[in-house]
């Protein structure tokens, strides 16, 4: 298994840090596929995340000048690592500066990726900062659980408002309830609820604009306003909503009646897709 | 007439003084103030002895400096000159200094005022339109401690600017414990230290390659590879943020402490941090506590010992042979083994080591569990005098009750800081 890569534009260095980032706050353990063509940070549905799920996928060479790989075998050209990904963030972050930067799985005491920052500096003489990330390398028989989610139809598909407002609503909402639905319909409206027995808590986000649907057949027969609606943990819509730092290029969000929510994102060229369940 | 210290500052000076102060926090929970005619001193030592901190304010930083020391003539005499032993809690004087920034803008001028015969510390903040803060802090009396550390003669001398020790710092985490310094005659590396990363299998392991050509002075003897605790670091930039002045590294071989100053001519703050002590050193040892020896005290204990003892066996034998009580103060009663306790230390070490050494091991029964902390060196230590010519010359007079002290007596040059 090899794996080396280079990155020496400082917009692509940056927009990779702010990835890394996002990925940092969106998981604290997580899976790094390469492949020849592409990143993945991926997290799986296990009971250990609560249910939820992401994949994030980025095309490799959007980013990379330099990108090798050797996978485990010719007919299974990948790698599955996992690693804390506060890990990678923080080394990325102390490269702001870099003249460039090398990434490459190597294998000291134990397996790690390593980071290496050439930075520029006053003086003749480079810096070199090194970072060893231990990681831990996911065997072939684990790979059937890390493969990209299936995308059920969904019931109601809508754009998403600006995710910073979202954030600061369900901030607030979190103090009254642990328990929050989230609803939309084909009509461009996304309501936000939270229920006790004292209070009941609602916010309205109006002509948010759909996508156009897939099937045609379904189009006449279906109510606009109707909603479909999933109720989850706030605190996992709250996490997902805290990753964004960034208003994403693009942010959809869709709806399964009672089973989950789907969120599809994309920062840029990276997209990302997040999944949270409903609540049994 | 007692000892006493009267000091006044402008807003900012006090930014500076505050900082000193911040950055001996990270140190220690109590800090001494220390007048006499060099200046303020401000100093702490850790709970562990593994680091100290000094800071002193020199009578010209002041917009007013006025100290005394008690003078109690005796019978038969021999005046003794006794200073202002006066120590305070980290936690009542680090909130008096905080927003510093603020006060910088907003006072007028600063008081501090204390005497050795009230028992508090009033630090007064006049602020215009009349408006005056007093704060007035108990102190616990308690002899200062000093550390006896040779600069000149240490093999490698660096001098960074505060930037590059900032962009330094970055790199690791907070919880990270030691770090490591390697140099070479051509370049410098800070890194995680190796023991550390070894035991977590989740830490992350991090260098910084320096060229020698970002040192305003880079003049390494040897080749040397030292490691010390990281926190105590994070305290010094604060301090230099605040002169701007650059920071200057002297060391050694591993297990000698490892100073760090700043000098920006009103300013003095040196840092003393003990060293890890490389394996050879600790393989010999029974016990994790090593000392730092320098050459010449080893000299006078061969003198002493008149036997042809080597260097390695010699440290051994030093290490047994902590005396039980070195300083009648109660402060220091449990810092072990200093090679200035010559001949005495050695003919205890014929009787009954055993005895001996498990005295030298209550130091590190204050950490317990702590593995790393046990293995720094210990530093040499003197209490402070106000009559720094008369230590200058018999720095180890206050310390042990040597029988034949004469033959004790230092005829080499130390810095006391």
């Amino acid at each position: 298994m090899r794996f080396r890569a280079k990155i020496v534009d400082g917009a692509c260095l940056n927009h990779f840090t702010r990835i890394s980032n996002m990925i940092a706050k969106l998981a604290k353990t997580c899976t790094l596929r390469i492949s020849p063509d592409k990143l993945n940070f991926i997290l799986c549905d296990k009971l250990a995340n609560g249910g939820v799920s992401m994949w994030c996928e980025l095309e490799q060479e959007n980013f990379f000048n330099e990108f090798q790989m050797e996978g485990v075998s010719a007919e299974n050209n990948e790698i599955y690592l996992e690693l804390t990904s506060e890990n990678l963030s923080r080394a990325l972050k102390t490269a702001q500066n870099a003249r460039a930067l090398k990434i490459k799985l190597t294998n000291k005491h134990f397996p790690c990726l390593t980071v290496s920052v050439e930075m520029l500096s006053m003086s003749s003489s480079s810096r070199i900062v090194t970072h060893d990330i231990p990681i831990k390398v996911i065997p072939r028989k684990l790979w059937k659980d890390l493969q990209e989610p299936v995308v059920p139809d969904p019931d109601v598909s809508i754009y998403l408002p600006v995710l910073k407002t979202m954030k600061s609503v369900v901030e607030k909402m979190k103090n009254i309830s642990n328990h929050l639905v989230i609803e939309a319909n084909l009509d461009g409206e996304l309501n936000l609820k939270i229920e006790t027995e004292l209070v009941c808590v609602t916010t309205h986000f109006k002509d948010l604009g759909n996508p156009p649907l897939a099937s045609e057949s379904t189009h006449q027969d279906r109510n606009m306003e109707h909603m479909a609606e999933v109720h989850i943990d706030i605190r996992k819509l709250l996490q997902f909503l805290a990753g964004q730092q960034v208003n994403p290029t693009k942010a959809l969000c869709n709806i399964v009646n009672n089973k989950m929510v789907h969120f599809d994102l994309l920062h840029e060229d990276v997209s990302l897709q997040y999944f949270i369940p409903a609540l049994s | 007439v007692a000892a006493m210290l009267k000091c006044v500052m402008s807003g900012s000076q006090v930014k500076v003084f505050g900082k000193a102060v911040q950055a001996l926090s990270r140190i220690s929970d109590e800090l001494w103030l220390d007048p006499s005619k060099k200046g303020l001193a401000l100093r702490c030592v850790n709970s562990s002895r593994s680091a100290y901190g000094c800071v002193l304010f020199s009578p010209v930083f002041f917009q007013h400096y006025q100290w005394s020391a008690l003078v109690k003539m005796s019978e038969n005499e021999l005046d003794t000159t006794l200073n202002l032993k006066c120590k305070l809690g980290m936690k009542s004087i680090l909130p008096i200094f905080r927003c510093l920034n603020s006060l910088e803008r907003n006072i007028e001028k600063c008081k501090i005022f204390t005497r050795s015969d009230k028992c508090k510390v009033v630090i007064q903040f006049f602020y215009r339109h009349g408006i005056k803060r007093t704060h007035n802090i108990c102190f616990q009396e308690s002899q200062p401690l000093q550390v006896i550390f040779d600069k000149n003669v240490c093999t490698n001398t660096l001098m960074i600017q505060p930037r590059l020790l900032a962009d330094a710092i970055v790199l690791f985490t907070s919880s990270q414990e030691e770090v490591t310094l390697a140099v070479t005659p051509l370049n410098f590396c800070l890194k995680s230290s190796n023991e550390e990363s070894m035991d977590l299998s989740n830490a992350v392991y991090s260098e910084m390659f320096v060229g020698s050509d970002e040192f305003d002075f880079f003049q390494i003897g040897m080749d040397t590879e030292i490691t010390f605790c990281f926190k105590e670091l994070k305290g010094i930039l604060t301090f230099s943020e605040a002169t701007h002045a650059p920071i200057s590294i002297y060391f050694d071989f591993p297990g000698k402490p490892l100073a760090l100053s700043i000098d920006d001519m009103l300013v003095e703050a040196n840092f003393i941090l003990a060293t890890l002590a490389d394996e050879s050193s600790r393989a010999s040892s029974p016990q994790s506590l090593c000392l730092s020896q320098k050459r010449k005290r080893s000299d006078l204990i061969k003198k002493k010992a008149g036997k042809n003892i080597t260097g390695q066996a010699l440290e051994c034998i030093s290490r047994k042979a902590a005396p039980r009580r070195l300083y009648p103060k109660e402060t220091l009663t449990n810092i072990s083994a200093l090679e200035n306790c010559g001949s005495p230390a050695m003919k205890r070490a014929n009787g009954d080591v055993s005895e001996v050494s498990e005295n030298s091991v209550s130091n590190t029964e204050e950490v317990p569990g702590s593995l790393c902390l046990r293995k720094f060196s210990c530093m040499f230590f003197g209490a402070v005098s106000s009559d720094q010519q008369e230590h200058f010359n018999h720095p180890f007079d206050s310390l042990a009750r040597a029988s034949d002290s004469e033959e004790d007596m230092n005829n080499g040059s130390f810095s006391i800081f």
